[in-house]
């Protein structure tokens, strides 16, 4: 579903991701984890379309993002990290500009997006202008404006920024829902414990190359280690360990 | 969704924000703006009027010559208008295109980069436009009243005006578009308006070596046939100006023919153009977005061993308020778009001091020494407004240049008036000495008594901190720490006001000094002494300034600093 070839980008004379080579299936949960500045929120907005790449390629289903970018994010739902809202608009004017962009604003959106703000208790504020709502209301009117088109592929950075713990309760079972039904999603996380709860696979990402790639147990062959959690292979293998 | 609907629909937020302006919760305080800015921009509008009319009424009464030099001047107003629009295009399609805060969102959602050029480059259009055509009218009212035009000549002055804000918006875009794909758009802006403010300064420059006041006195001609041949030279056939200038004059004398044969040339050149550029945009926007997301690199980089000087320098401060005067005089040399800034204000004093050369005050019938002392005088008022203009660009907006990182300023061990007074120290003594300088070498191109030079000097060195613990004051009273451009908070209400406040102080200790100088000055004159009389109005004047010049300083201080503090 989703898959990067030779991905590479450069900054200048600085390379933030060299030669990224990643598939994801249908359904599966993908972790995509690594120290800051490593390359995590480069690799997704090139797969969001938001920034085009030096060289390599990104599929999304099919679909070149360098040859159809309007194809490949129709089916796609992006959470940023530091999402932009419009302060002055209402939840649900947002809602009615994303839908509309992305041709689902007819007579069902109503009803799909009040069930959305029931899901993410932000029904009461519906009608509030965005900029009298939290940090973490925000955060949920982003995820709840992702789903709004039932994409196939959720693009998702820092997913849990912000959100309260029945916030994040509430986003990883609807997270692992998708998933049940055919969703794609691939987040960047930095709390590992959330990756290793919620993902299939996960991927760590050091100085823009990809250093480790698979289950937890995968990676904790990778990282030679008998056991321990996530938090002690990702030290050892960004080299980040205290000695 | 088809094409049309999608640019209608990411114009949407735009049109939505506008209108729910009203429902937000600060909508009270919004109102009174508006309304503050109404009135000051009807005050402009109505000066613009009056003076336009008054210029062309008496242009009338000028025989054999007095229209060529109405039609003349509106040849410059179009041009003025147009480089006007060329230069806020540049910025605002920058802006719009690649700066943009909600960029990252609409790049995400489905629709072509194409469409998202066309819906930003309207939004650009209309930003840029709506000031220059809404203060152009009252120059073309008072055409059609002078003239007693027809409807034709209002309906051509619509017409001409928009095709000519179409084309220097597409034509500043196209340029942006193009350099986007070669230079961080970042890089650009610092590039943009440096070249813009070198232009607007040759401009200036070669607009005042010209001398323009020959125009209006033509014994300085050889004979009249040379004076109006200088005047009477049309514009290029190739300029955007002279189509709707020519279309303008045609309306003007009621050739309805000629009036449509301008207005088609211009408005095919603003249609061709707008093709064009969305053409150009299709293929190159995208890419010079990402190149937008990349930090450019610094004109010139930091290096370690440079350092070493300035932390010696920097030793010297100690303590927060230390830290925090560091770090403002760090930022602001590091922020490269504050640099152009710097040589417009180098221009301005350039071109302020070589008007005051040109003055040709040999020429007067009045006596010389008096109309030196006299423009000394005004000179001390001028050299405050400069600095005023100054302060708005780089004092006022002081405060709100912390943004996000205001926080850090909170949770310092520091007082927010130690803080308030830290800005006030950075640019207290930068703002002095430009004043200073201003008003010595202006005072020496003059050749003014001792008495006046002093008086100035004084007067400059009183005013200054009044000045900037207004601007210092009332940015904190207003502070705006969510602007992309802080810099453009003194068009806010916040800044309206500081220039309101700036320019009653500085009149006010001009008028309390005006009327016992004079008397000094006139009892110098004619060799007599001063009163007793005039002795008490000297002193209690000047009690009266030293008085205002403090109270300038304290009050917006601790205004600003309540405020914030609220």
């Amino acid at each position: 579903m989703i898959e990067l070839m030779n991905l590479t980008k450069r900054y200048g004379r600085t390379v933030a991701v060299d030669d990224l080579n990643l598939s994801v299936t249908r359904g599966e949960i993908f972790g995509f984890t690594g120290p800051n500045g490593a390359g995590k929120t480069t690799t997704i907005r090139m797969m969001a379309g938001v920034l085009g790449p030096t060289e390599g390629t990104v599929l999304i289903d099919g679909i070149p993002m360098a040859v159809d970018p309007v194809a490949a994010k129709r089916i796609i739902g992006f959470i940023p990290d530091r999402p932009f809202l419009y302060e002055k608009l209402t939840g649900m004017e947002f809602l009615r500009f994303i839908a509309d962009l992305y041709g689902c604003g007819n007579g069902l959106f109503r009803e799909k997006a009040e069930g959305l703000l029931i899901q993410f208790s932000l029904y009461d504020w519906a009608d509030q202008l965005i900029e009298a709502y939290s940090h973490g209301m925000k955060q949920r009117l982003v995820i709840a404006s992702a789903l709004l088109h039932d994409p196939r592929v959720i693009i998702v950075d820092e997913p849990m920024v912000g959100l309260d713990p029945a916030g994040i309760r509430m986003v990883k079972d609807l997270l692992r829902e998708l998933a049940c039904k055919g969703t794609t999603i691939f987040m960047s996380t930095h709390t590992l414990a959330i990756a290793e709860d919620l993902c299939d696979r996960i991927g760590i990402i050091h100085r823009g190359r990809l250093v480790a790639l698979g289950t937890t147990d995968d990676l904790r062959g990778t990282a030679r280690l008998q056991e321990g959690d996530l938090e002690e292979v990702f030290l050892r293998l960004t080299g980040k360990e205290t000695p | 969704m088809n094409d049309g609907c999608h640019l209608l629909t990411l114009l949407r937020p735009r049109l939505l924000s506008f209108k729910n302006g009203g429902d937000s919760r600060s909508a009270r305080n919004r109102r009174i703006r508006y309304l503050l800015f109404v009135a000051i921009g009807l005050a402009f509008w109505v000066g613009a009027f009056l003076i336009f009319y008054r210029v062309l009424n008496y242009l009338q009464g000028i025989e054999e010559f007095g229209d060529v030099l109405a039609r003349k001047l509106l040849a410059m107003v179009l041009l003025s208008f147009f480089s006007l629009l060329v230069f806020s295009s540049i910025v605002s399609s920058l802006s719009k295109l690649y700066l943009s805060r909600d960029l990252l969102l609409v790049h995400s959602l489905p629709v072509s980069g194409g469409k998202i050029f066309l819906a930003r480059w309207l939004e650009s259009t209309v930003d840029s436009s709506w000031m220059v055509i809404v203060f152009s009218l009252p120059v073309f009212l008072s055409y059609g009243i002078v003239y007693q035009a027809g409807p034709l000549f209002y309906l051509t002055a619509g017409m001409a005006l928009i095709p000519l804000c179409l084309i220097a918006s597409a034509l500043s875009a196209l340029v942006v578009v193009v350099v986007a794909v070669l230079l961080p758009a970042g890089r650009i802006r610092t590039v943009f308006v440096f070249f813009g403010l070198l232009l607007i300064m040759v401009l200036i420059l070669t607009f005042r070596l010209m001398r323009p006041e020959r125009l209006v006195n033509p014994e300085t001609f050889a004979t009249l046939v040379l004076y109006l041949r200088e005047m009477g030279t049309p514009g290029s056939p190739l300029l955007p100006t002279t189509w709707a200038f020519d279309s303008l004059n045609a309306a003007l004398s009621g050739h309805k023919g000629e009036t449509f044969f301008h207005l088609c040339l211009a408005w095919s050149c603003a249609a061709a153009l707008a093709f064009v550029v969305t053409w150009v945009a299709e293929g190159l926007y995208f890419v010079g977005y990402t190149k937008a997301q990349t930090t450019a690199e610094r004109l010139f980089p930091l290096r370690e061993g440079l350092s070493g000087r300035r932390h010696r320098f920097s030793e010297r401060f100690s303590g927060p308020a230390g830290a925090f005067a560091v770090k403002e005089f760090r930022t602001f040399f590091r922020d490269q778009t504050q640099w152009p800034q710097l040589f417009l204000i180098a221009a301005l004093i350039v071109i302020y001091l070589y008007n005051f050369s040109v003055l040709p005050l040999g020429q007067a019938k009045i006596k010389t020494i008096y109309l030196q002392n006299i423009f000394s005088f005004l000179n001390m008022g001028l050299a405050a407004f400069v600095l005023t203009a100054v302060a708005a660009r780089f004092v006022y907006p002081a405060v709100s240049f912390e943004g996000d990182a205001f926080w850090i300023v909170r949770a310092a061990p520091i007082s927010l008036r130690t803080f308030l007074w830290v800005k006030f120290a950075v640019y207290y003594l930068p703002l002095l000495i430009l004043a200073e300088i201003l008003i010595v070498s202006s005072n020496i191109l003059l050749q003014v008594t001792p008495f006046m030079m002093a008086l100035s000097v004084v007067t400059v060195f009183l005013m200054v901190p009044g000045v900037v613990a207004l601007g210092v004051g009332l940015g904190a009273a207003y502070p705006d720490f969510q602007s992309e451009n802080p810099s453009q908070s003194v068009t806010s209400f916040g800044g309206l006001l500081f220039m309101l406040l700036a320019a009653g102080f500085i009149a006010a200790v001009i008028v309390l000094e005006a009327g016992p100088v004079y008397a000094v000055f006139m009892a110098g004159f004619h060799g007599r002494s001063i009163s007793g009389l005039q002795w008490v109005w000297l002193v209690v004047s000047f009690t009266l300034v030293i008085f205002l010049c403090i109270l300038a300083v304290i009050l917006p201080m601790r205004i600003g600093e309540r405020r914030l503090q609220g």
